[in-house]
């Protein structure tokens, strides 16, 4: 009898899903990414075989690209233009912070990125990985690479993120931003609970060409919490307290609080010509990804 | 608005357990651990609740506030709040209690004496006095007596109050009214109470420089008593002693009266009266030596008050009047010869003008004096004192009377008008009848032109000084002079006590003539031994006798004399209340004892709300206590 994990490609999810991804393909706002070789449609100047327009000669231009047609009927050089088959980099930023072992958050944050490192892969884009946790520490980083040959690089390393460390998430995307080079999309999924300042690294993002893509990843406690009476809250990353006295009758407020974080980091997401999506851990890996996502447009089927 | 006083305001003290209280709470707070992810999402909710609810600090910590609301409570009853009824009355409080014999009389009911009754109403006072307001006690029966100052002390106050005895004297109010007065000048008194059972006499000379409360309580039950006893000498050695029986209800009551004489039973008898009719009685007593004499009165059935149940009369020994009259004055010799009962020296055979004895009852003196005899009623006649020769002088001119002192005993019933007499006494120039009564004299006969006759009291002794000789005016010839010279013998004869006799009344005893100069001891019927000193008078005078029953007067170990005294006041026998007291401008109302205005204390409101905030708090821990679980 053989086990039926044995015959799966990762521990992340089966090989059926896994075969709907590798049918998708990630859906960026912008065109221009990387000048190098990608299957993304760029502008002109390109070396595909699409045919784009034509422009004056130059001296120094490649003599190959003299359209010899037009040059005997007018007399004149002109060089053939093609279109761009751009390679675009997709950066992903898995928070692997203490606060993401809550309730299967961090299994759905690597699954995810999972997901889109291997829409990227299976599309010819540059595809590295992050995982950070610690502030005094070196994040799991995952090279650079692209094709289908680094697909089971990319599983293996996004199945052995641990989880459990103190940084927040803008630190987080400022050590990312040390590392990493080439432009593209930067999908950061995390749970982007932190005491501060979150618009920063996003300008550092886009000023680095890097599409801002955040995935709100949020246990379920944390989206209706059931809570009543006095409590001492303990922060599972600082260890710090808070005294709150009839918790349940500031449900309310913790609400607005959590729909206000949702669209402040959706505005600064979308100003920078990103998305943004807050999920729940609780719901299975295929909502997300074939629901949420497709309707949301972050990703083609 | 008037604020609220404490009685203890030391109490606030307490307010200092709010500090072991708070920090004990916030130590012994423990709320359940919760690990979160993050916090930043509660921080948040945190922050704006605190913005948007400035009192969510206490909302969090509401049984702590409620711990504090109910220490705060706690500590202001034990402050003992109170509301001020009437500031102004409620400061100083005098209250007058009366001690008097009728205070101890009882009721069949309770077997509790008026003062006891009064002493618990008082207590009840005292319990109750707030921080603002003082009382002094004063007792008074015939006298005052301050027992307290102005005072908020309850141990104080209580041990004076149980100090007070009922006494067996009279009551009277003008003497403890004085005092209570004498402090209007140094506490703002507005009214002055009176605790007592309303047997007072109703009229009162004073004029109420306060409002007067009296606050009457219920009189005792049936009473029969003695209020009256004397004697009369109805022979040289027979007596007639009177004894007056009365009683205090309206039903006939009966008693037996019983006569002893020095302590030996003589006689007794059955009487029935009410209040209505009081019973007379005389006990014929034949006797030519001193005796003391007890009445004693043995109820039938319940009686209230036992103090006015004995009365003491002591009988001098039997004996003429002795009597002397200077030779050459005829006329009041024969006078005073037709007196009955006279022992009237008569005049040496030798002519000298000079009595041969020493001690006379009565000695009718002219200018040639009466070497060293002595006599307790001398009458001089056309003799200046020597003391006022200089503010008096006797011109040779016809003078007459102005008028006369008609009640002073030895004109009591003379005719004085037209009177003419041949010298002129007059006060010298500058002199006045206030000198003659600084030096002790009285003008009991007032002349045209100065004082025609004065009297002059040295202890027992009576002297009355004619200052013109009455051989010299028309007095010997008038109706009026026999009834002078009788007035005279009749005042000797009381002064000696030959004539008649009255039982002495508590208070002081009468005076006692002894040799001069000596101490002795009194011993009062309750035990007591004092010692007195008679003096160059030779007269024990001013002995206390707050107590009904025998005084016997020790020389050493040897009995002088024993003297007797009982209540005889018809006032206190009779048990009942005056229903108003006339003051000089004023009539005051008794009424029924009933609490004095006083400040209202809400301390027990205090502790209601203490007691509902605790069951409030009890409700609500255990409330949440079920929503954590």
């Amino acid at each position: 009898m053989t086990n039926p994990l044995a015959s799966q490609l990762t521990t992340l999810f089966d090989n059926s899903t896994l075969n709907q991804i590798e049918r998708m393909r990630l859906r960026p706002n912008r065109r221009l990414t990387n000048r190098a070789r990608g299957e993304h449609l760029s502008g002109k100047g390109g070396s595909s075989t699409d045919f784009a327009d034509f422009r004056d000669y130059v001296a120094g231009d490649d003599l190959r690209y003299v359209d010899w047609n037009i040059f005997a009927r007018l007399r004149r050089p002109y060089i053939k233009q093609f279109q761009h088959e751009e390679e675009m980099h997709v950066v992903l930023l898995v928070d692997a912070s203490t606060s993401m072992l809550f309730e299967d958050k961090l299994l759905r944050a690597k699954q995810l990125a999972a997901a889109f490192g291997i829409m990227g892969l299976l599309n010819v884009e540059r595809v590295s990985a992050y995982a950070i946790h610690s502030r005094e520490g070196q994040p799991w980083k995952l090279p650079p690479g692209t094709g289908r040959t680094k697909i089971r690089g990319l599983l293996s390393f996004l199945e052995n993120v641990e989880g459990g460390g103190n940084i927040p998430i803008e630190k987080a995307i400022e050590t990312m931003l040390r590392f990493h080079r080439g432009r593209g999309v930067a999908i950061i999924i995390s749970d982007f609970l932190t005491f501060g300042d979150v618009s920063r690294p996003m300008n550092l993002l886009y000023s680095s060409g890097l599409e801002v893509w955040g995935l709100q990843v949020l246990a379920e406690s944390e989206i209706n919490p059931n809570v009543q009476g006095d409590l001492r809250f303990v922060d599972s990353e600082t260890q710090e307290t808070l005294d709150i006295t009839n918790a349940s009758e500031l449900l309310n407020v913790y609400q607005d609080q959590r729909i206000w974080l949702q669209e402040a980091l959706n505005t600064l997401c979308r100003s920078r010509q990103g998305r943004f999506l807050s999920v729940s851990s609780g719901m299975t890996l295929q909502s997300i990804l074939f629901e949420q996502l497709c309707r949301q447009g972050w990703i083609l089927r | 608005m008037k604020w609220p006083g404490f009685v203890n305001l030391w109490g606030a003290w307490f307010l200092l357990a709010l500090i072991p209280l708070i920090i004990l709470y916030f130590l012994k707070l423990r709320r359940p651990k919760m690990e979160v992810p993050s916090l930043a999402l509660w921080q948040s909710v945190v922050n704006d609740q605190r913005v948007n609810s400035p009192f969510q600090k206490f909302r969090r910590n509401l049984l702590l506030l409620l711990q504090i609301i109910l220490l705060c409570l706690l500590v202001l009853a034990l402050m003992q709040p109170f509301l001020h009824a009437d500031a102004e009355v409620a400061e100083y409080k005098p209250l007058l209690i009366d001690c008097s014999a009728s205070m101890a009389a009882t009721d069949e009911a309770t077997g509790k004496t008026r003062l006891e009754l009064v002493k618990e109403k008082v207590r009840e006072q005292i319990d109750n006095l707030t921080g603002d307001q003082r009382i002094a006690l004063f007792s008074f029966s015939n006298t005052g007596r301050r027992l307290t100052e102005f005072s908020n002390d309850r141990r104080v106050l209580t041990k004076a109050l149980d100090s007070l005895q009922p006494t067996d004297l009279p009551g009277q109010l003008d003497d403890v009214l004085r005092m209570a007065a004498a402090y209007t000048r140094t506490f703002p008194i507005k009214t002055v109470t009176i605790m007592t059972d309303g047997n007072l006499p109703d009229a009162v000379d004073f004029e109420l420089p306060f409002s007067l409360d009296v606050q009457k309580i219920d009189p005792g039950g049936p009473n029969i008593g003695i209020t009256e006893m004397s004697a009369r000498r109805s022979g040289p050695e027979d007596w007639e002693v009177f004894v007056r029986v009365s009683a205090s209800s309206v039903d006939l009551r009966g008693a037996e009266l019983q006569l002893f004489e020095d302590g030996e039973p003589q006689t007794s008898h059955q009487v029935e009266v009410s209040n209505e009719e009081a019973d007379r009685l005389v006990f014929p007593v034949s006797t030519s030596q001193s005796k003391l004499l007890e009445a004693r009165l043995v109820p039938v059935g319940y009686d209230s008050l036992s103090v006015d149940n004995s009365v003491w009369l002591t009988l001098p020994a039997a004996r003429p009047l002795k009597v002397w009259v200077s030779p050459k004055l005829a006329s009041w010799r024969h006078a005073v010869r037709v007196q009955p009962n006279l022992d009237l020296e008569e005049p040496a055979e030798d002519g000298s003008t000079v009595p041969r004895g020493a001690d006379y009852d009565l000695m009718i003196i002219d200018e040639d004096g009466a070497g060293n005899a002595e006599a307790p009623v001398r009458l001089f006649v056309g003799v200046v004192p020597p003391d006022l020769q200089e503010i008096i002088k006797v011109d040779e001119d016809v003078s007459y009377v102005v008028d006369w002192n008609r009640t002073a005993p030895i004109l009591r019933h003379v005719q004085l008008a037209d009177v003419q007499i041949g010298e002129q006494p007059k006060l010298a120039t500058g002199a006045a009848t206030k000198d003659l009564e600084e030096r002790g004299y009285e003008v009991l006969i007032d002349g045209n032109a100065g004082p025609l006759m004065l009297q002059r009291r040295e202890g027992l002794s009576v002297s009355y000084y004619f200052l013109f000789h009455t051989d010299r005016s028309t007095l010997p010839y008038r109706v009026g002079f026999p009834i002078l010279a009788a007035n005279a013998i009749e005042s000797a004869l009381k002064q000696a006590a030959l004539s008649d006799v009255a039982a002495a009344p508590t208070g002081v005893l009468p005076a006692v003539p002894v040799d001069s100069g000596r101490t002795y001891t009194i011993k009062s019927p309750d035990g007591e031994v004092s010692s007195v000193e008679s003096g160059a008078s030779g007269i024990l005078e001013g002995i206390s006798a707050g107590r009904v029953g025998r005084y016997d007067v020790l020389d050493g170990d040897t009995l002088v004399t024993s003297i007797g005294t009982g209540l005889l006041n018809g006032t206190e026998s009779s048990l009942k209340p005056a229903d108003e007291f006339r003051f000089s401008e004023l009539t005051v109302a008794t009424e029924d004892a009933k609490q004095v205005d006083s400040d209202r204390p809400f301390w027990w409101i205090l502790a209601l709300l203490a007691f509902g905030v605790l069951m409030f708090e009890w409700w609500y821990f255990q409330r949440a206590r079920g929503a954590m679980v």
